[in-house]
């Protein structure tokens, strides 16, 4: 039928643009709050003072230089909590006994709330660049753990056993069988920590930093600049975004015959 | 509570802190751990005028939120002077942790105020009756805020007791104050000044003026340890930090200071020019502190008031 490619192109464009269309309301709703008086606080700029300084910030480099402290430190603990909870992961899950072993450390040890981790950690990692990579680790640790055992638990069984018919090595069964079968569970897990190593590396910043996107966020507010504020915010929603996507894209190319969501 | 559990972690953390960094390089490098605020501008004028290089000494400084975070890191080993305020200070001391004080930092001067109680114009906290019943904003309890809030509430015949003290960071209380989410605030500056600028708010009390003129509210700790080992270092680091307290006195309405001032606090100028600069005390007052220990007690912080004699490094204060 005539018009109907248009009709639909239409349409998911449309749909497409609702999402950010949303957003643009809500921003209009702020700028409106702010500027016609229906929220009178010091703390609540206009979003336009906000882009204005999120520009400056940009513009004299001190944004991307503290975006780029923070991530940098983000992804060192990331890198090194994801590693380790892949590793432990592979091992817990494919041996019951070392789980059970394992299990009553880990169920005790992973409820701990960061906030109330970092400053006992002060005392031995002192206040610094090793206390935002712990606690990032530490964070990031957890739910890759947890998904790489389930990952490996729930692989195909059915392969397990061709491959011991097949008399494969352990570690050929590992690498062949194992490991991919548990892929899609462990990015699960991964882009799930994504989110929580963003979230802490800035909770270290603000409770015992001295650089970053945190600590600005912090010294901000007692220097009554509330819009520089919101701009390192809105700069660290634009990097939560960027990698998640990232993510995804890798997720994609590591996991081509698996549908990822 | 949780920095008292805190402190009593921090016992085992004394015992592993590091322990002399004679460099044998020209300078001898001090790691100082100051707060960007305007309390600790003397170190940055001293560093910026020269005063810590001609006695040797290469100051390293960072910042941190407070004594919460300071005095874990000094009995941690990762600093060896720490600035803090004279509660989180005695607190420490309290519980047998090895900290002592060796120059002043901060004081409350009744002729400049600088923390006040902040209300709603028009109301009256004179009587016990007026108080009572109400919240008051501080920004964290077991501090210094706290206990000179509860000790002003007593001052005007209220019972502690009966007032809720709520925890409000600095720059929330006054939108705290205005949404009534407490009675009052106990706020420092700049926020005290600019929230005294909306003509709902004004100031309705003093607490420091009324309870302890003088008080001395803050000063700059190290360890027993240190001090023993390096006693000529830290007589080195008082005479700089002092000339660096007395050029600032001296200069405090000039443009020089408060460019000094606002870079390191990161307040603008405009701001700046709307607050009171209190002058930097050049000598720490036992008996404040003393005063300040009985307050503690009395409110419930410890049992007994410590021996403050143990508390100051007697080779640079006078007992």
């Amino acid at each position: 039928m005539h018009g109907t490619t248009t009709s639909i192109g239409l349409r998911r464009l449309l749909q497409g643009m609702s999402g950010i269309a949303l957003v643009l309301a809500l921003l209009a709703l702020w700028e409106a709050s702010a500027r016609l008086g229906w929220v009178e606080s010091r703390n609540w700029p206009p979003f336009t003072q906000v882009l204005l300084a999120l520009w400056d910030g940009l513009r004299s480099g001190e944004l991307l230089r503290l975006v780029a402290s923070t991530v940098g430190f983000m992804l060192v603990g990331y890198a090194a909590g994801s590693a380790a909870g892949i590793a432990l992961g592979l091992l817990l899950g494919l041996s019951p006994l070392a789980q059970r072993f394992a299990s009553p450390l880990v169920e005790t040890l992973r409820p701990i709330p960061i906030a109330a981790v970092v400053p006992p950690l002060i005392l031995f990692l002192g206040v610094g660049d090793a206390l935002k990579i712990f606690t990032v680790a530490f964070s990031t640790f957890f739910p890759v753990l947890l998904n790489t055992i389930a990952g490996v638990r729930d692989g195909s069984e059915v392969l397990r056993q061709t491959a011991r018919t097949l008399r494969l090595s352990r570690a050929a069964t590992l690498r062949k069988i194992v490991l991919p079968g548990a892929l899609p569970a462990i990015f699960a897990g991964l882009r799930t920590s994504l989110g929580i190593a963003l979230v802490v590396v800035i909770v270290a910043e603000m409770v015992a930093g001295a650089s970053g996107v945190g600590h600005f966020i912090v010294q901000s507010q007692y220097a009554m600049q509330p819009a520089p504020m919101y701009a390192a915010v809105a700069c660290l929603s634009l990097v939560g975004y960027a990698l998640n996507r990232l993510v995804l894209v890798l997720e994609r190319s590591a996991l081509p015959w698996h549908g990822a969501s | 509570m949780k920095r008292r559990a805190l402190f009593k972690l921090a016992a085992c953390g004394a015992a592993a802190a590091s322990c002399g960094l004679a460099r044998p390089a020209d300078r001898t490098r001090l790691r100082v751990n100051v707060q960007t605020i305007i309390d600790c501008v003397p170190v940055v004028v001293a560093i910026k005028n020269g005063y810590f290089a001609q006695e040797g000494l290469e100051i390293d400084t960072s910042t941190s939120g407070g004594g919460a975070v300071g005095i874990p890191g000094l009995l941690g080993g990762a600093y060896d002077i720490v600035q803090s305020n004279t509660v989180s200070g005695l607190l420490a001391f309290s519980q047998g942790l090895d900290v002592q004080v060796i120059a002043p930092g901060a004081k409350m001067l009744p002729q400049a105020p600088t923390t006040e109680m902040v209300g709603r114009r028009g109301e009256a906290y004179r009587t016990a009756a007026d108080l009572e019943g109400k919240s008051i904003g501080v920004n964290n309890r077991n501090g210094i805020v706290w206990l000179y809030a509860r000790a002003w509430v007593k001052a005007r015949g209220g019972d502690p007791a009966k007032v809720s003290f709520r925890e409000v960071p600095f720059p929330q209380m006054e939108d705290a104050v205005r949404r009534r989410n407490v009675d009052a605030a106990f706020m420092v500056e700049p926020f005290k000044s600019a929230a005294v600028k909306s003509p709902e708010l004004a100031v309705v009390g003093s607490p420091f003026g009324e309870v302890q003129p003088g008080t001395d509210a803050g000063h700059y700790l190290t360890t027993g340890k240190f001090a023993a080992q390096n006693p000529e270092l830290l007589r080195k680091f008082t005479r700089a930090l002092r000339r660096g307290v007395e050029w600032y006195n001296a200069n405090l309405s000039t443009k020089e200071a408060q460019q000094i001032v606002s870079e390191f606090t990161r307040l603008p100028p405009a701001v700046l020019q709307e607050i009171v600069l209190p002058p930097m005390p050049l000598q720490v007052e036992v008996a404040q502190i003393r005063r300040t220990a009985e307050l503690m007690r009395d409110h419930g912080m410890f049992a007994a008031v410590p021996d403050i004699d143990r508390y100051i490094n007697k080779d640079l204060i006078a007992p």
